[in-house]
């Protein structure tokens, strides 16, 4: 079989990014998360979503015939253009609101378990066994998204709060289920079982049932304004989280890690 | 809130041990709580959490008495005292 290298790579980098940039908001509520047990919790999550971009990126560095050594990976994660990058507004997203982080890591883990289950038989064999490594942490992520949700859930005012953030996180929704130009290739070589959008008519069941919000019927065709549901553009929020993510790499270029 | 203790295994014959304890609102948060609080670096294979209002707690008094009962503890001096000086009284 020869793979669509283009569309593969694009691919693979949409689903890197995302995983790349959630991991380091997740990490980011270590010291600050409402509980010391979730400050640990939701930092270990977000490790384990860096290391998945990890295997990404290691895929896309084989792609590009480069050896997928730390530098390799480091110049794909914090050395290419903003223009380069393929993430989603969902995970760029800035926000200091504890229940949005949650409600977001509800809605990312739940679609990303289902991206992965989507490459778990894939015929792009080195994809097909990340897949299978990273669905055995996503199905804990899930339990902890959901054990977190079930029990706010039983409070009215978190219920409140929880309703507001999803709200809000709503038009990002679209952009995170879009499937990329690229997909049609990717489903047609089987290296993906169904393209991203397919998850939709389920994250909406799921919606609907734990928070009783509807998701406005066509809000897939809904663009984001900043990002047009397109992952080729950066939203306002992405220079400031990568200069906080290059911040002590900024400090000397030429250091030597 | 409530509070829990959590013990793990190791595989292998090695008991329970306690790790330590946390904070969580019911028993499903209390454990994946413990997965990240104690087991994030595979600490243990097993994992018990116990509620600490199940716990079953004697009080100071049941266990106290128990401290002062030297004549327990003994340390085998005696023995080896006696047995000394039936070797030197052999010999």
């Amino acid at each position: 079989m020869s793979l669509p290298n283009e569309a593969l790579r694009e691919f693979l980098l949409a689903f890197a990014d995302d995983e790349h940039l959630m991991g380091q908001q997740h990490t980011e509520w270590i010291g600050v998360a409402p509980f010391l047990e979730e400050d640990l919790a939701l930092a270990s999550i977000g490790q384990d979503e860096l290391g998945h971009a990890v295997m990404l990126y290691e895929l896309v560095c084989e792609l590009d015939g480069v050896e997928p050594t730390d530098e390799a990976i480091d110049a794909l994660a914090y050395g290419r253009g903003a223009d380069e990058y393929r993430s989603c507004r969902l995970v760029e997203f800035a926000t200091v609101d504890w229940a949005e982080a949650l409600a977001r890591h509800w809605i990312y883990d739940m679609v990303e378990g289902r991206r992965w289950s989507f490459l778990e038989d894939s015929s792009y064999q080195p994809l097909a066994d990340a897949a299978v490594r990273a669905s055995r942490e996503e199905s804990y992520h899930r339990r902890h998204a959901e054990a977190l949700v079930n029990g706010l859930l039983n409070d009215p005012m978190a219920q409140q709060r929880l309703a507001a953030a999803f709200a809000s996180l709503m038009p990002m929704i679209g952009g995170l289920c879009a499937s990329g130009p690229w997909e049609a290739d990717i489903v047609e070589a089987g290296i993906a079982s169904a393209p991203t959008a397919a998850i939709v008519p389920e994250l909406s069941r799921f919606i609907t049932e734990r928070f009783g919000v509807e998701l406005p019927a066509g809000f897939m065709a809904k663009p984001d304004p900043q990002t047009n549901n397109d992952r080729t553009q950066r939203s306002e929020d992405f220079a400031p989280l990568m200069a906080r993510m290059r911040e002590v790499l900024d400090l000397d270029l030429t250091a030597q890690w | 809130m409530a509070t829990y203790e959590v013990f793990l295994k190791k595989d292998g014959k090695d008991e329970f041990r306690h790790a330590g304890a946390l904070d969580a609102a019911n028993d499903e948060l209390a454990l994946v709580m413990a997965r990240e609080s104690y087991i994030r670096r595979a600490e243990g294979n097993k994992v018990w959490i116990v509620n600490r209002e199940n716990l079953i707690v004697g009080d100071d008094d049941f266990v106290g008495p128990n401290a002062d009962k030297p004549h327990r503890h003994h340390d085998g001096s005696a023995v080896a005292a006696r047995r000394k000086a039936i070797r030197e009284s052999d010999s």
